[in-house]
């Protein structure tokens, strides 16, 4: 059994018990390959927060079973000991907000995780402004996130997401507060990264712009998800 | 790894030293409140200092001459400097009492000095201007506090006395000015009824036919001149030879001489077990409610500045920031806070001290009891921050 | 330029770090018991004391009469008042003795009664030589017994006898009138000098004991101030030493006069010493007795030597001594002092050279470790 990239199989997630039991997710079976972009697209209360949630480890599914990188996550209400590790070393996130630090510059905004994993703070920094660079915002590297515009700070976020390498990148709304020239970027960027990085990289959104920039997307309705192809069609 | 706590501090520094600021405030309330004891004990300590002495011999029974009246014949010092042990004696009066000074008064402490020159028991034992008093009458030494200066005249009962000399930190026990005056002046003082009563003795005395016998002139003014003496001090000061123990010394003379006698160590304890117990206890509660204020205050500003963050607490969590790290950030916040607030603290302190009317003796140790005491409310004062940082769910930032 | 906010930002917050530091040191070190001690010092001088004794005394007279009976009796008559001037041999007042008018005529017909006795006592001598003179012609002619002539010799001898002690009772008596004639002379109260009634004790018709004074006289040239002086300071106290005297009704006032004399007996019980001084004029008007004076007396200038303010002297260990500064460093010298003078200057015998410099004022007690900082002056304005 090696899996790269993610793999859940028959997930569900069940809120409250007995009578007023709510299944949020109901048997959802979901892969991406190392080095591809997902979708996931789905309204408002479709599941879709709760299965991001499970996927990045912050909240535990009830029953299906999860492998990362050829690691089993959850199986059956088995879980892998030291969640917050696995977050920093296996999953990158880019939220909808950038979400950076605010009293940490640019660089060490990224520079933090490897920090965090133990990485000498030296080393931590060269690896940030080599992701800086490869982002283009290299010239902001010392500014602080009060200091930089909107498109920035997503790129600095999607720096972070990338810095330790992880196996797969969870991207919850990452284009909603940007207008269309720039959300056509950050995918961009996206699909770059995934392909140089060899990641896995799940895009949450409903955002109509960058639907059709998807060759796969997971439709989710009421915690169930459909699999469709996407059209795949990225603006050069 | 870099410091958070630190760089947060740096990014936020206005608010972080303003805070601490108001904290250090009243870090310096508390740290004033535990020098107001520490004065009140000092005052105690320089009484004693200042009276110079190893024994105190009062009236038997008494716990004179400070925190209880006490009355001793004017001559036995002389029979005490027989005593084995005794290296010298002097007599001592004290008595406190509103002076007028200009047009309202001053509540001081008048000490009667037996003659000697500088150097006696029971003399100031330094000046900060002016000189000793040379005259037996109607000379005086002031303290600083009382607000009299060089060549002021003060009236005690019936006298006029010219301040010759100035001390600085003779207080009584209550911490009252001292005014050193001659023993005789003093002891008229303490002792001499007022005009009035003087009068009325005498119309009584004379018609008294006992006493105002014809036949017998002379009889009614040796009756009334034995009327007006005063033969009393309030203590007898002893200084002990070195070679001697003070118990030693003190025993023959309650045994013998039938006196109450008191060594350093026992006035110490009267002057401050029981004199000023009642105020120290005042004291240590308002310690105790400026702590918990100190403790309160100290948690809701960690709690502030944690609730400011909670999101990046929750981002730090969800990119895997483990719990000891967010811990210690906080921690390492509240100690810096309030290492601020003692430094404030302990610089408003020193510079407010002077300006309280009664002494406020701030001490190292103090200073250091205090450090570590508001270190450690902080880090307790941190808990109710750190467990809800804790609690904060990684999961708020998604969706 | 986003770069040099973040550096001013940190330059700006390690500024006030510092200037909090500096003066928490600074208050550390500068403020509370770590602080040093201010001190004033001074040198030993060179300077001959003049010192002087103060003394506290009360206005008296120096002569006192009470004039009063030496006879138990009645005040039959005063002529003065308090404040009169009176002169010598002035009669003040008199004294009614009531029954020496009739002891005076019992004293008289006693007298007459005596001389009536003598004149019985030389008929009986008469007769009595007549009879000797007869027995002893008789015994001759041995017409009688010589017992017979005895017995007249005896009884012309008693008879003799009778005769002188009748005349001496005649004497006597007329002593006794004598007597009685000078005592109704003293009935009258006289001034025994000229002087200034001060006080009249008895009213008409009061009775007063033998030595009861009715009227006291002072001489008001012999107005003195009785001073006493504490024993301890009273060295050099002499007879004729000029001194100031100061009247409690009169302060600021000065009055010049001199020591009378030193009272050789001195007050145990005060521990006193006693002198007379006298006021170099006399006063217009006089003070009322009694009243309070501080007097000072000039001692005669001492010869020049070392001497030291008083405000240095210090005790440490149970020795009195002073702090001195040998190169900052702080040292106690016990001192063997001298005179001392009513300014606040003390003698140095032993101890101290010329020029050294001691510890005058300080803020604390002092010992050999404190750390002082040396200034003008400890309290504001004061030199």
């Amino acid at each position: 059994m090696s899996i790269q990239g993610i793999q859940i199989e028959n997930l569900s997630k069940r809120f409250g018990e007995g009578d007023t039991a709510v299944f949020a997710l109901k048997d959802v079976n979901m892969q991406v390959a190392p080095g591809e972009v997902v979708g996931l697209i789905g309204p408002s209360g479709s599941g879709k927060s709760t299965l991001l949630k499970c996927l990045g480890a912050v909240i535990d599914p009830t029953a299906g079973r999860m492998v990362l990188d050829q690691q089993v996550i959850y199986d059956e209400g088995w879980k892998v000991g030291d969640l917050s590790a696995l977050r920093r070393d296996k999953i990158g996130f880019v939220f909808q907000s950038p979400y950076l630090i605010p009293f940490l510059d640019a660089t060490d905004n990224v520079a933090l995780l490897p920090m965090l994993a133990g990485v000498p703070n030296e080393e931590a920094r060269r690896r940030a402004l080599e992701l800086l660079t490869a982002l283009d915002v290299q010239h902001r590297a010392k500014a602080m996130p009060s200091q930089l515009s909107g498109g920035e700070q997503q790129r600095i976020a999607i720096a972070r997401g990338l810095v330790n390498q992880p196996p797969v990148i969870l991207a919850d709304e990452p284009t909603a507060p940007l207008d269309s020239v720039r959300a056509l970027a950050v995918v961009r960027i996206l699909n770059d990264m995934a392909k140089r990085f060899n990641t896995a990289v799940i895009v949450v959104t409903h955002d109509e712009k960058i639907i059709p920039t998807f060759k796969r997307i997971y439709h989710i309705r009421d915690g169930v998800t459909h699999e469709e192809v996407g059209e795949g069609r990225l603006p050069t | 790894m870099i410091s958070l706590a630190g760089r947060d501090i740096l990014h936020a520094w206005g608010k972080f030293i303003f805070t601490g600021v108001g904290l250090g405030l009243l870090i310096g309330v508390t740290l004033i409140m535990a020098g107001v004891y520490r004065g009140m004990v000092d005052d105690g300590k320089v009484l004693l200092d200042n009276s110079g002495a190893d024994l105190w011999v009062v009236q038997q029974a008494t716990l004179g001459p400070y925190a209880e009246p006490s009355s001793v014949p004017d001559d036995i010092w002389r029979s005490l400097l027989t005593q084995p042990g005794v290296a010298e004696a002097a007599n001592i009066t004290y008595l406190t009492m509103q002076i007028e000074r200009g047009e309202d008064d001053v509540r001081a402490m008048v000490v009667g000095i037996a003659p000697g020159g500088a150097g006696t028991l029971g003399w100031p034992r330094y000046l900060v201007a002016g000189r000793q008093i040379t005259r037996g009458h109607y000379e005086a030494v002031a303290d600083l506090a009382s607000g009299f200066q060089l060549g002021d005249y003060l009236t005690i009962r019936r006298n006029q006395y010219k301040v010759v000399g100035l001390t600085r930190r003779m207080v009584s026990a209550s911490g009252d000015p001292m005014i050193f005056i001659p023993l005789k002046g003093a002891q008229e003082a303490q002792f001499l009824k007022d005009k009035d009563a003087i009068l009325m003795q005498r119309r009584r005395t004379e018609a008294n036919p006992a006493l105002n016998r014809p036949n017998l002139p002379g009889l009614l003014e040796a009756v009334l001149a034995s009327q007006t003496t005063n033969p009393s001090v309030n203590a007898v000061l002893v200084r002990i030879k070195p070679e001697y123990l003070p118990q030693a010394v003190a025993e023959p003379i309650e045994r013998w001489q039938r006196f109450t006698v008191y060594d350093r160590e026992q006035m110490e304890g009267i002057l401050i077990g029981k004199l000023i117990a009642t105020s120290a206890r005042q004291i240590s509660m308002f310690l105790v409610i400026l702590a918990i204020v100190c403790a309160a205050i100290v948690a809701f500003i960690i709690y502030t500045l944690t609730m400011d963050k909670i999101r990046e607490i929750a981002v730090l969590k969800l990119i895997g920031t483990r719990n000891r790290t967010l811990v210690w950030m906080i921690l390492q916040q509240a100690l810096v806070l309030g290492a601020i607030g003692f430094v404030v603290g302990k610089i408003t302190a020193t510079f407010a001290a002077p300006i309280f009317p009664k002494y406020v003796l701030l001490l190292p140790i103090d200073s250091i009891i205090g450090f570590v005491a508001i270190q450690l409310i902080c880090t307790l004062a941190s808990v109710v921050a750190i467990r809800m940082a804790l609690k904060v769910d990684p999961a708020e930032v998604i969706g | 330029m986003k770069i040099f906010g973040l550096q001013r930002r940190t330059l700006a917050l390690f500024a006030v770090i510092l200037a909090l530091l500096l003066l928490f040191i600074y208050v550390a070190l500068r403020a509370g018991p770590l602080a040093p001690i201010a001190v004033t010092t001074t040198q030993v001088e060179l300077r001959s004391l003049a010192p002087s004794l103060f003394g506290i005394g009360t206005v008296e007279a120096g002569y006192t009469y009470k004039i009063g009976p030496t006879h138990t009796s009645r005040l039959k008559q005063i002529n003065v008042q308090v404040g009169d001037l009176v002169t010598a041999g002035q009669v003040l007042g008199e004294m009614d003795n009531v029954d020496l008018a009739d002891k005076l005529v019992a004293q008289q017909a006693a007298t007459r009664r005596a001389e009536a006795l003598v004149e019985q006592a030389e008929a009986t001598q008469k007769f009595a030589q007549a009879q000797v003179e007869r027995y002893e012609s008789l015994l001759a002619s041995k017409n009688t017994s010589a017992e017979s002539v005895a017995l007249k010799r005896q009884e012309l001898a008693l008879a003799k006898a009778t005769l002188k002690a009748a005349t001496a009772d005649i004497d006597r008596l007329a002593a006794e009138f004598s007597a009685l004639l000078n005592q109704k002379e003293n009935l009258q109260l006289k001034a025994p000098a000229a002087g200034l009634v001060v006080a009249r004790n008895s009213e008409l018709g009061s009775t007063v004991v033998a030595g009861q004074a009715v009227v006291e006289l002072i001489d008001p040239a012999s107005l003195w101030v009785h001073v006493r002086f504490d024993q301890v300071n009273a060295r050099g106290l002499a007879a004729n030493l000029p001194a100031s005297i100061t009247l409690r009704s009169q302060q600021g006032v000065s009055l010049l006069g001199k020591v009378l004399r030193v009272e050789p007996l001195a007050d145990a019980v005060t521990e006193e010493v006693l002198a007379k001084v006298i006021f170099n004029e006399a006063l217009q008007p006089l003070p009322p007795l009694g009243e309070l004076a501080e007097v000072t007396v000039q001692l005669l200038s001492l010869p020049v030597t070392a001497v030291i303010p008083n405000a240095a002297i210090r005790v440490n260990k149970g020795q009195r001594g002073v702090w001195k500064l040998t190169q900052d460093q702080l040292v106690f010298i016990p001192l063997l002092l001298g005179r001392a003078d009513l300014d606040g200057y003390v003698q140095v015998k032993e101890g101290l050279n010329l020029g050294d410099e001691i510890v005058l004022y300080s803020e604390k007690a002092l010992t050999a470790k404190s750390r002082l900082q040396i200034t003008k002056s400890l309290v504001g304005k004061e030199q």
